[in-house]
């Protein structure tokens, strides 16, 4: 409680902590490339859910209210209402002051992991994962709400050590609070999740003014592996990828990818070894995302997706749906306006004298721009496949929530930062 | 806040310029993907949008109907049908549309036409699981009429379930001219490696008219090509005329569904060409009295050919035609296209019931099997007739006469001493009348068939003169029928001899090897290597009655005639023609041959055949019918007519019928006398010997027929 009380003395008179007018404050370019990108979400799953039906420009005879009942249960309807809640729950955070907010970062950290500790045991068994916790009128992703638990949580802790972040056990225990969650969400199993908050980390600490040496000091090791990987690989091809004789070679430290993991990257690089099975997905990504050409198929008019050429069109792959219907010239306004989506926002951060509010900008700004160039890269096959969302886009309410919290985060620490100078 | 130079940088610049360098990071990121997608969409997208087209687009034959196959009814000149497509029903249930009443509906089909319910019971639910509640699951093929009719009274009954007709090829005269239809098959991997014609599950005809004719008969499939979903199998049905059944849907596109439901899009389709009809010479009632003569037969293995010959008066446009070619033991290509070709035979003809036991007993087989694998050793799937070779005996002493005559080495009058044996070297050759001929001319010898006078005139004229002039008279090589897999028969030479036993009996030495003296006594009365198919021994006796023609014999009737020139002088031809009357007319002492074959009124020549197939030596003190049946002779008559419209020749081939007078002649009276009474009752004609428009030959033989008819009456 002492902290909400520190926090309150540092408001100016008139403003209390919690204040629906700041809503008539936001910064309206971030909200209007929002919703830019809320409606580009809505109309592509809209083509998602009744991609067939436009196709054939005929509508199904359900009857006015039977419509209505099939598109409320579409992914498109509910989407809408992930929207209209999302919405609410940004209109919630720019309400209340943002510093009351981080100040509750530890609190949001330690429920995010006892949720992540309770998914662990009572969380809904789906293809030998648990990640998801039914609370009976919804289902929750907890991994999800690690994201933005995990910005706050950094914001809190790097906002009150300042320069300290140079020194050495401070910067480490900053990794250790990365650490715990993604290694519990590591044990849903859920990687792509995992991998996640560690560019979000290192981006917050990158911005908090950490010397440099020390994001080489972790990155290094990576660069390191990354290199006995591809000595590996390409040792295993020049070998005829006879497993016998790449088995009787050493290796530095004991590490040897096994000829499963190795015939994995290979098939990345070159999906055409295995075009029925494990390259399949990436040949069919191209395939959808090529055959887009430079104006795309037309609306609702993909053929690899509403086919079923390519899974999971409605989700991860989203980017290829788009990219296949509206082309080029739709993929790349797509892929513009997020970066203005993030040029706005990090200058919004930039502009915050207040050390919490620019770290929770650029820590939200982060967990945007990491899922949404991510997504894009893996679709347009720069990066290897893995469950990736893209924000506005993906089918998911979890994540929708996710990035709803982000997009509110960042308006109201803009909102508040006038009155801190 | 910007840092400025007066001032040393605070944390918060810092931060600042972090914040910036993050931006710039988003600008390469972005420029990154932006190039990217632009590689896969503007460079690319040509390429990448014909890999989705491919992935869409599936095309699905719609397979052409087979040409009819027609012969002939002689008698009116109509053509009847040998081989066509009937409707064959398979019986289809569809689980979407007899949901909540699968029980019900098995039960019900398993009362109706005894299938296994439980089986098809586990089939639906299978196809449950995997949501595939569409599928067009196969419940019976080929059902029977009876169980057809049963279905549709009870249609209200059984929701889902519907049947589909297919074109399914029919023989509708059974086993009789099996051999000539031939069988058609699918196609096997090997074929398809070899061209790109044809497809999977194409059906292809393997031996006879199908196969010759295929290319007549199988038409061009059409297609129907559909956007299909990812692992979409379009679940379409066929209406009675192989037509598949579409819905229209609001949009105006034409749509069928797959096996989940969903809906298949149908781009567009070309409809199949019904392959060609071919029409045959046969006539199918003397070709079931030919194979009725065959089955009469003592073993019932033989070959019978019945063609018409031409000659001056009736001219040369149905020379060749073939009016029946009969082969037994033969089969019925049925068994190849309908069920009744998988049932179970054992190693002795019994049908035996399916059960598991009776399937892993390797002696029993489906009748397919049998029939492909020659389990009984029969040959069925072999024409005796042209796939076959054979002793061909006397009847190939036609053959050494005209060479001896053309040669100039014999004529009319000259003669040869027969005391009933004929000696060369230390060896000796035995004429069939012990007591011998006495002197003998080659007309007597002809009428006759003395062995030593052809002995003689063999030593004389020598194997080159006689193996050259079998050629010229088409034996030893192919007659050119249009029917696949001809042989050749075997007419040897020396050079032959060499090649030949030098390659079977590499230890053989050379001079054994080599033609000897006697090997041209054997070849000159048909026996040593010799070997002719029936078919040729047909085409032989039409040479004479078609005035020295060679005529090459068919079975398409649109092929039309192809007649030679004459090979031999006119001298020649009346010798031979006077030689093989005699042996049907001639009634004085020491009688033809052929005299069972005579028919009052007509003029009929002929020559018998008696093949030796194993030395006299194994059974020659044996009574005739003591001795093994397959060491017996083979019984051959040949035989032509002169003096009616159309003339026609007749080849026998009675496999081990021990003597080509006793044994096969009578037979070339039945059917001479069935084919002019029966299937061709028109008045007899003599020849008149005078001059006769060829052109106008029906005419003429109008002509005659009135004149003959008048001084008759």
């Amino acid at each position: 409680m002492t902290q909400i009380d520190t926090s309150l003395h540092l408001f100016e008179g008139h403003i209390g902590v919690f204040d629906p007018k700041n809503l008539r404050r936001v910064d309206w370019v971030l909200v209007g490339l929002t919703a830019v990108l809320a409606i580009a979400g809505l109309m592509t799953l809209y083509s998602a859910s009744f991609g067939e039906y436009i196709r054939a420009d005929a509508s199904n005879d359900l009857g006015f209210l039977g419509s209505l009942q099939t598109v409320a249960a579409s992914w498109f309807g509910r989407q809408l209402a992930y929207l209209l809640v999302g919405v609410a729950l940004a209109a919630l955070i720019i309400s209340l002051d943002y510093r009351l907010l981080v100040s509750l970062g530890p609190t949001m950290y330690i429920i995010v992991l006892i949720l992540l500790v309770l998914v662990h045991f009572f969380g809904e068994e789906v293809n030998g994962a648990r990640r998801w916790l039914d609370l009976g009128f919804t289902k929750l992703q907890p991994s999800e709400f690690s994201k933005p638990a995990l910005v706050y949580m950094l914001a809190w802790y790097l906002s009150r050590i300042g320069e300290r972040v140079q020194n050495v056990f401070l910067f480490a225990l900053a990794l250790i609070f990365m650490a715990i969650p993604a290694g519990l969400i590591f044990l849903q199993p859920s990687l792509s999740v995992a991998i996640v908050l560690a560019p979000i980390v290192l981006i917050m600490l990158f911005t908090a003014g950490c010397r440099l040496w020390q994001i080489l000091v972790l990155v290094l090791p990576g660069i390191l592996l990354a290199g006995l990987v591809w000595w590996q690989v390409t040792d295993y091809e020049r070998l005829n990828q006879d497993v016998d004789a790449y088995m009787a070679k050493s290796y530095p430290l004991g590490i040897r990818l096994s000829p499963h993991q190795i015939d994995r990257i290979l098939t990345f690089r070159d999906p055409e070894r295995d075009p029925r099975d494990k390259g399949y997905q990436a040949i069919q990504m191209k395939i959808t995302v090529g055959s887009g050409e430079v104006l795309g198929k037309g609306y609702g008019k993909g053929t690899q997706t509403h086919f079923k050429f390519l899974p999971e069109f409605h989700t991860d792959l989203i980017f290829a749906l788009l990219a296949e219907e509206w082309g080029f010239v739709g993929a790349a306004a797509v892929a513009i306006v997020f970066l203005a989506f993030l040029m706005r926002a990090l200058a919004l951060a930039a502009s915050c004298t207040e050390p919490s509010g620019s770290l929770l900008a650029v820590g939200c700004a982060a967990v945007l721009g990491f899922h949404a160039f991510a997504n894009m890269a893996i679709t347009v096959g720069l990066l290897p496949v893995t469950g990736m969302p893209l924000p506005f886009l993906s089918y998911g309410g979890s994540f929708y929530m996710t990035t709803m919290i982000c997009v509110g985060t960042i308006l109201s620490v803009h909102v508040r930062k006038r009155f801190l100078q | 806040m910007p840092a400025t130079s007066d001032r040393k940088p605070t944390h918060a610049d810092l931060m600042d310029r972090r914040v910036s360098l993050l931006s710039a990071a988003c600008y390469v990121v972005v420029t990154l993907i932006l190039l990217r997608l632009a590689y896969l969409q503007v460079v690319m997208g040509d390429f990448y949008a014909d890999q989705a087209i491919r992935n869409l687009i599936r095309s699905y034959p719609l397979k052409a109907q087979r040409g009819i196959i027609y012969g002939r009814d002689f008698k009116t000149q109509r053509p009847v049908v040998l081989a066509s497509n009937r409707a064959a029903f398979d019986l289809y249930l569809v689980p979407k549309e007899c949901e909540d009443r699968e029980e019900e509906v098995c039960r019900r089909l398993e009362q109706l036409i005894g299938i296994d319910g439980d089986a098809l019971l586990d089939d639906i639910s299978l196809h449950r699981e995997r949501r595939e509640y569409f599928t067009q699951i196969p419940v019976k093929q080929d059902i029977s009429r009876v169980d057809l009719v049963r279905v549709e009274e009870m249609s209200y009954a059984l929701p889902g379930v519907f049947t589909v007709a297919r074109p399914q090829r029919r023989y509708l005269y059974g086993a009789v001219g099996g051999q000539i239809m031939g069988y058609i098959g699918e196609i096997s991997r090997e074929e398809l490696k070899q061209t790109n014609d044809y497809t999977m599950g194409d059906t292809l005809g393997r031996s006879g008219v199908e196969q010759q004719y295929q290319n007549i008969l199988r038409g061009q499939d059409g297609r129907i090509v559909m956007s299909v979903y990812n692992q979409g199998i379009p679940q379409i049905r066929y209406d009675p005329f192989g037509n598949p059944v579409v819905v229209t849907d609001k949009g105006g596109a034409k749509v069928a569904t797959d096996q989940k439901g969903r809906r298949v899009t149908i781009e567009y389709r070309d409809d199949p060409v019904p392959g060609k009809p071919i029409e045959l010479t046969l006539d199918m009632e003397l070709q079931r009295k030919a194979e009725e003569c065959l089955a009469a037969m003592d073993g019932q293995r033989g070959a019978i050919v019945v063609m018409i010959a031409g000659n001056e008066t009736y001219g040369y446009d149905q020379a060749g035609q073939i009016l029946a070619m009969a082969s037994s033991p033969g089969y019925d290509p049925n068994v190849f296209v309908d069920p009744s070709g998988n049932v179970l035979v054992d190693d002795t003809g019994n049908v035996v019931p399916p059960s598991p036991e009776a399937r892993r007993n390797p002696e029993v087989k489906s009748l397919r099997r049998r029939l492909l694998e020659d389990a009984d050793g029969l040959r069925r799937m072999r024409h005796r007739a042209y796939q076959e070779r054979a002793f061909p005996g006397s009847i190939y002493k036609i053959a050494v006469a005209i060479a001896g005559l053309e040669e100039g080495v014999v004529n009319r009058d000259a003669t040869y001493f027969c005391p009933g044996h004929f000696t060369l070297g230390n060896a000796r050759w035995a004429c069939h009348k012990a007591g011998g001929h006495g002197r003998i001319n080659v007309v007597d010898a002809l009428a006759v068939s003395c062995d030593v006078y052809f002995y003689n005139l063999g030593r004389d004229l020598g194997v080159e003169r006689i193996a050259d002039w079998s050629h010229r008279l088409g034996l030893g090589v192919a007659t050119g029928i249009d029917l696949p897999q001809e042989d050749t028969g075997l007419i040897p030479t020396p050079e032959w001899k060499e090649e030949y036993y030098g390659r079977l009996f590499p230890d053989m030495s050379p001079y054994d090897r080599r033609w000897q003296r006697g090997d041209t006594i054997n070849l000159a009365i048909g026996q040593g290597d010799c070997k002719i198919t029936p078919l040729q021994a047909a085409v032989l006796m039409a040479a004479v009655v078609t005035d020295g023609r060679i005529v090459t014999p068919y079975i398409n009737l649109a092929r039309g005639p192809r007649v030679s020139e004459p090979v031999m002088s006119p001298e020649t031809l009346a010798i031979l023609r006077e030689g093989l009357t005699q042996v049907v007319a001639k009634d004085t002492y020491p009688r033809g041959t052929g005299i069972r074959a005579a028919i009052p009124d007509m003029h009929i020549m002929g020559k018998t055949g008696t093949a030796q197939v194993a030395s006299m030596r194994l059974y020659g003190h044996l009574p005739e019918e003591e001795i093994p049946y397959h060491l017996r002779s083979h019984a051959w008559f040949v035989s032509g007519v002169m003096d009616r419209n159309p003339p026609i020749v007749i080849a026998i081939l009675y496999e081990h019928g021990l003597h080509g007078s006793s044994g096969a002649s009578p037979y070339s009276k039945e059917l001479m006398e069935f084919f002019y009474n029966e299937r061709c009752p028109e008045q007899p004609v003599r020849i008149a010997g005078r001059e006769v428009d060829l052109s106008r030959a029906d005419a003429a033989a109008d002509a005659d027929a009135a004149a003959q008819s008048e001084r008759d009456g």
